[in-house]
């Protein structure tokens, strides 16, 4: 079962916007990609998909973009089954790809007027939004060079502007920071905390935690199937580790603490004991078996572990 | 998944191969070379049957043709006739040429330059994909087969003037075929390099596969040419009627190939 975060609760199903994943599945041929994938986000949140390459995060985008038909479950996506109302489901969506996918050929604004008649936009209408974002991102003046000419993390922002162009209520942003200087990057997450603000539900696929961390309101963690679901604090503490400081030398109550069943691994250095929880509810346990010990307590907090850390942990349990 | 089909989102593919095209200078020159080629050639073989009318070898060949050729008709008119009607047949690989360079680099060149898979997360369905790329095929197709008949009358009459005294060009088989024929075999060029290309990573691999459904077309003309084939207006026709028929097949089996499921799984 994957660890399911309870404090920041996603909206309900009845909610027009946002997205809804149930039981979601996607097979190639005999190859499972993604198997009962449930989760919720709700309109103006940036939810986190995280999973190492090739744990099914494209699949899933994929699916909830209508790019693909999943194979089981369902997803609805601002209103949209994503198995059956696609091209409804195209309108409101923004997909912002691992590879920026321009047209090199054709000058910036080319690009973006290209994907505004996609869109069936009136550019006249349009155009003011797509320069505010070049203007933003530092692309203003360029408009009429060819993207050929254009460095990485130029690419990588026209093709975030590309995204947005349409006004999209979803938008799923592979790596959107790849590629971008920190000015940029800083940039992009500004931009993305604001599209948040104004409503839309924003999916971010990175392995950035660091970013994802500052992000996220929520993440899933997903290797083929759903590893865990929560809010970042809440993940963060599913590590279930207390930080103890006490008075003198922690290493002699390391023994007495690694005997106990419910704490799996102890830290000891200088005066600070981390101690390992299997389960959050023992940490009292913990220091009353350090008083039992003799020790003089002068804090125990639950540790707030690395994203990057508990991700990882994870990954590794999920092999074991 | 996909709806109703929207004229404006196929001209907008339209609008973008069509402007990516005028920028691709390499391709632009492939196109030139073929219908150059189809324009000087069989002017300077007019011109070969008008510099020397009278030489006994050409009543050599013209008999070989047809026997029963009588002696008071100009052995060099009739062969110009003749290389006129032989050459239309080869004059049908460059509206079947042209599309495939131009349609192999669209369809593959989506997967080659990492851009299919935005577009497919765009509302454009299937059929107006297909639509907006033949277009961007067709057209240039046709209207270069259009000019290079211009320019094939223009030159085919200068240089018969002096034997025939007449125009020679256009004549109705011509019409019939610039204008009913090469329309049908451009869609028919542009049918099989839209779906190899579906089929295939990269746009090279494309061109190099669906130019081989040429060499039918050649070898037709080269039974013309050895005198194994009568060509005319009935033949002609018949070829027209084949084609028009796998034009429909190739439309209906486009639409299926660029369905996204396909391409997003296999190339996305």
């Amino acid at each position: 079962m994957p660890r399911v975060g309870g404090t920041s609760e996603p909206a309900s199903a009845a909610e027009p916007g946002g997205i809804r994943v149930q039981g979601l599945g996607k097979s190639f041929g005999e190859r499972v990609a993604v198997e009962g994938l449930t989760f919720e986000v709700r309109p103006g949140e940036v939810f986190g998909l995280l999973g190492p390459n090739g744990a099914g995060k494209t699949t899933t985008v994929r699916m909830l973009t209508g790019l693909l038909r999943p194979s089981a479950g369902e997803a609805v996506v601002w209103g949209h089954r994503a198995a059956h109302d696609g091209e409804a489901l195209r309108k409101v969506v923004g997909l912002l790809t691992e590879q920026p996918g321009l047209y090199d050929r054709l000058t910036a604004r080319e690009n973006l007027r290209f994907f505004m008649k996609l869109h069936e936009l009136d550019e006249a209408t349009v155009w003011p939004r797509a320069q505010h974002y070049l203007e933003r991102f530092g692309l203003a003046g360029r408009e009429d060079d060819a993207c050929g000419g254009f460095s990485k993390g130029m690419r990588q922002k026209l093709a975030i502007i590309r995204t947005l162009v349409h006004d999209p209520k979803v938008i799923f942003l592979d790596e959107p920071t790849s590629g971008l200087d920190p000015e940029s990057a800083r940039t992009v997450r500004d931009a993305v905390a604001e599209l948040a603000a104004e409503g839309r539900t924003i999916i971010l696929c990175s392995h950035n935690l660091a970013e994802v961390e500052r992000l996220c309101e929520r993440v899933a963690v997903v290797k083929r199937r759903l590893l865990a679901l929560g809010s970042v604090r809440e993940l963060r503490r599913a590590g279930q580790a207390l930080e103890v400081r006490v008075e003198g030398e922690a290493e002699r109550f390391r023994s007495v603490l690694s005997a106990l069943s419910f704490a799996p691994g102890v830290l000891a250095e200088g005066g600070r004991l981390r101690v390992l929880l299997a389960d959050e509810a023992h940490a009292p346990d913990v220091v009353a078996c350090l008083v039992g010990a003799g020790a003089r307590i002068h804090s125990a907090v639950p540790a707030q572990r690395p994203l990057e850390e508990v991700y990882l942990d994870l990954l590794k349990e999920d092999v074991t | 998944m996909s709806g109703a089909f929207r004229p404006r989102r196929a001209l907008a593919v339209f609008w973008k191969d069509f402007l990516d095209l005028r920028k691709n200078v390499g391709l632009l020159v492939s196109m030139a070379v073929l219908p150059a080629v189809m324009v000087t050639v069989p002017i300077g073989v007019v011109w070969t049957y008008v510099r020397q009318p009278d030489h006994a070898d050409l009543r050599t060949v013209a008999l070989f043709y047809d026997p029963t050729l009588p002696l008071n008709v100009s052995a060099a008119r009739f062969l110009i006739d003749k290389s006129l009607t032989d050459w239309f047949g080869m004059f049908l690989v460059m509206p079947v040429f042209v599309p495939i360079l131009i349609a192999s680099q669209s369809v593959a060149g989506e997967k080659e330059r990492r851009t299919l898979e935005p577009l497919l997360a765009s509302p454009v369905t299937a059929a107006e994909l297909v639509a907006g790329k033949s277009l961007a095929a067709l057209m240039p197709a046709v209207a270069i087969t259009w000019v290079a008949f211009v320019l094939f009358c223009v030159g085919v009459d200068v240089v018969a003037w002096p034997l025939v005294k007449a125009p020679l060009m256009p004549n109705a088989l011509w019409g019939f075929g610039v204008f009913v024929l090469a329309p049908l075999f451009a869609f028919f060029g542009n049918g099989v390099a839209v779906i190899i290309s579906a089929r295939v990573s990269e746009a090279r691999m494309a061109q190099q596969l669906a130019a081989l459904v040429v060499l039918p077309l050649v070898g037709l003309v080269g039974g013309q040419v050895a005198g194994v084939l009568k060509a005319g207006a009935g033949y002609y026709a018949l070829e027209g009627a084949v084609v028009l028929v796998l034009d429909v097949v190739l439309l209906v089996a486009s639409i299926r190939l660029l369905d996204r499921e396909r391409l997003v799984a296999r190339w996305g």
